[in-house]
């Protein structure tokens, strides 16, 4: 039981738990299939539909975080790049997707899929920079994945409609949004009635407008009164701040984890046999596309006369945007929204999971262009590698 | 509701007078626009002659490849040209080297549908994308399968819940969704394609189900025997003749040399397991 309590920390902290129901999905679903996705099959809306609305709310606080004042990814000139590095990683990935189709001479239904080669599991991806990347080039990574991420979402919701369009749906999300700032107003200080009021307001009209439930609890996150300030990516609130939104942090966070382990294994379980053209097309858009797009754009970025961010080199540079080519959680989300059972989702999702090599290869690359922590060698005493001694100095010490 | 509306009703009013009897032919996998579909579309023009078709049923990858124009012309109005003139209708599901575009193809007769339902006098089809099998396709599959009265259903669609098919084998993730579904609204009979061979299943919960994905496309020796194979060929491209009379339907799979290799009938009967 302590093991346990010890254990869990430090998987949700590296971000493990994900990995972890995909490794049992893929094992469950490669030995005893029929089982398994009944299973899936029954806890896929539970999880896909209600369970994720509390990942994308966690996810929603961190961008909020990143882009306050004092925040990592604050004032447009910083964002600048990112977004041409963002939108050049999705042009790239959804180009070499499209055109590896067609090489194949058909306008198959895997056409409809592209939005899937969008996806970058920011979490993830995240997780394996901070290990290897140089700090500095962290908040860059984060927002290209963030509006990478911001593009597909955006594209699915008006593509792929979740269910039948009722107009009663818009006026449940506006009467979510005006009930949280009515709470906000009335300076409401627990974060329950927020997602019990609002929250469900914002579900069930989410749900009849046809767009993508798990989405609801963006707009109540946004407007969750927050005082404390977090500098860095997945760090917990300080235990002395009593905001709603640092509260609200501490609470889900562990359920948060939790959804995605479950969330590993309703959607991560492919049929290995199964593996088909859409597989090698999102591995493909992932592992080439998406990072060639990101660096053609900071390049074409750069020529225009954008600056790279401060102590962030090409090489660093090349190493982000490996780093940004996994999508997992949010391609086999992307992927499940946009095909229904069967064998193409199979293939998608699949080519989804394949994209977790993008972090072997980014391991390797930034090892043989010697970035991050495989810099020079540190001098005796040293807690971070020469070159970047100054990059972390100047970085809010919870990034470091 | 408007997308059942749209999707559920494609009555089929071309089947000749006169006879009480329903026969089909099922090709699956078949638009490959090569030697070995134009001798197959022969064989069932033969057969066409002596033991007239009302419809032919296409289980998918109706046309492989590049999918322009001329792609339909050499991979299906031409081989089919004679059943085609002889007035024989032909019924498409989609399969995933189809463009989901085809659907509006008029000799497809998918009225631009996905997923349709048609009927031939007692005999009523359920033709489903599998492709892609979601929320609101699963929710249309049931509303038509309860609200039909016919005597004999008959779904089809492209990948196969049981197979023997080394290549692909059976999509178990389809299964344990439309499975449950099959046996609660009583469907008779289940044709699938996507591995290239004929297999004929044990019945399974009831249900008889066929992989008959070798009407272009064949990949020799790829059956896998096991104890669900009723009966199974693999040697050559084949194609079924299905004749429906009363609580009776006869089928027969042809080879593309005109050998029979497989024949039987299949009984329209309660299922105890219900009870």
């Amino acid at each position: 039981m302590t093991a346990m309590r010890r254990a869990l920390p430090f998987a949700m902290d590296r971000y493990l738990l994900l990995p972890l129901g995909a490794c049992i999905a893929l094992l469950w679903a490669n030995t005893a299939p029929a089982g398994y996705f009944v299973v899936a099959d029954r806890l896929s809306f539970a999880v896909n539909e209600v369970g994720m609305t509390l990942f994308f709310a966690l996810m929603t606080r961190e961008v909020l975080e990143a882009t306050s004042p004092d925040g990592p990814l604050h004032t447009w000139r910083r964002v600048m790049l990112g977004v041409a590095a963002a939108v050049g990683g999705v042009v790239g990935a959804v180009a070499s997707y499209i055109t590896y189709l067609h090489l194949g001479d058909e306008g198959s239904v895997l056409l409809r899929g592209w939005p899937i080669v969008c996806a970058t599991d920011i979490a993830f991806a995240y997780c394996v920079a901070r290990t290897v990347c140089s700090p500095a080039a962290l908040p860059f990574l984060l927002l290209v994945g963030i509006i990478s991420d911001a593009i597909g979402m955006a594209v699915l919701m008006i593509r792929v409609p979740a269910g039948d369009v009722h107009a009663s749906g818009a006026a449940l999300v506006i009467m979510s949004i005006t009930s949280a700032i009515v709470m906000r107003r009335c300076e409401v200080r627990s974060f329950w009635p927020y997602l019990i009021g609002p929250g469900s307001l914002s579900w069930s009209g989410l749900f009849l407008s046809g767009l993508h439930p798990a989405l609801a609890l963006v707009p109540v996150v946004v407007l969750l009164p927050r005082t404390a300030r977090v500098r860095g990516f997945m760090v917990d609130a300080p235990a002395r701040a009593r905001d709603p939104l640092s509260c609200f942090y501490r609470a889900m966070k562990a359920p948060g984890h939790g959804v995605l382990f479950l969330f590993g294994i309703v959607n991560a379980g492919v049929v290995l046999k199964g593996a088909g053209t859409g597989t090698w097309a999102v591995a493909l858009a992932a592992g080439v596309g998406k990072p060639a797009g990101i660096l053609i754009a900071v390049a074409l970025a750069v020529a225009a006369g954008l600056r790279l961010p401060r102590h962030v080199g090409w090489r660093d540079m090349i190493v982000v945007a490996l780093s940004a080519s996994t999508g997992f959680t949010f391609a086999l989300f992307f992927a499940t929204v946009t095909f229904g059972v069967g064998p193409v989702l199979n293939e998608t999702k699949l080519g989804a999971l394949l994209s977790v090599d993008a972090s072997l290869v980014t391991i390797a690359v930034a090892r043989l262009l010697r970035v991050g922590r495989f810099a020079e060698p540190r001098a005796p005493g040293a807690t971070v590698p020469r070159r970047y001694r100054r990059a972390y100095s100047t970085l809010p010490p919870t990034i470091v | 509701m408007r997308v059942l509306i749209a999707t559920a009703v494609v009555v089929l009013t071309a089947a000749p007078p006169g006879r009480s009897s329903v026969t089909f032919a099922v090709i699956g996998d078949s638009g490959t626009g090569d030697r070995v579909q134009y001798e197959l579309a022969q064989q069932m023009a033969a057969v066409q002659a002596r033991r007239p078709f009302d419809l032919v049923i296409m289980l998918g990858d109706n046309i492989y490849g590049r999918q322009q124009p001329g792609d339909f012309v050499q991979k299906f109005e031409r081989p089919y040209k004679p059943l085609l003139d002889a007035g024989v209708r032909f019924y498409a599901a989609l399969g995933n080297h189809d463009n989901e575009r085809n659907r509006f193809y008029r000799p497809f007769n998918m009225g631009g549908e996905r997923y349709y339902t048609f009927a031939v006098r007692n005999v009523r089809f359920f033709v489903l994308d599998s492709d892609s099998l979601d929320p609101k396709q699963r929710e249309w599959i049931e509303t038509v399968l309860a609200a039909s009265t016919d005597d004999w259903k008959i779904c089809y669609f492209h990948h196969p819940l049981y197979s023997d098919g080394g290549r692909h084998g059976s999509q178990v993730d389809l299964r344990v969704v439309l499975e449950p579904l099959f046996v609660k609204y009583d469907v008779n009979v289940v044709f699938s394609g996507h591995d290239h061979v004929y297999e004929r299943i044990k019945p399974q919960k009831g249900i008889t189900y066929f992989v008959a994905g070798s009407a272009g496309q064949l990949r020799k020796g790829d059956l896998h025997r096991s104890d669900l194979t009723a009966a199974a060929f693999d040697q050559d491209q084949a194609f079924v003749v299905v004749d429906i009379a009363g609580d009776e339907l006869t089928f027969e799979a042809i080879s593309r040399t005109g050998q029979v290799v497989d024949s039987g009938v299949i009984h329209r009967e309660g299922r105890p397991w219900k009870q």
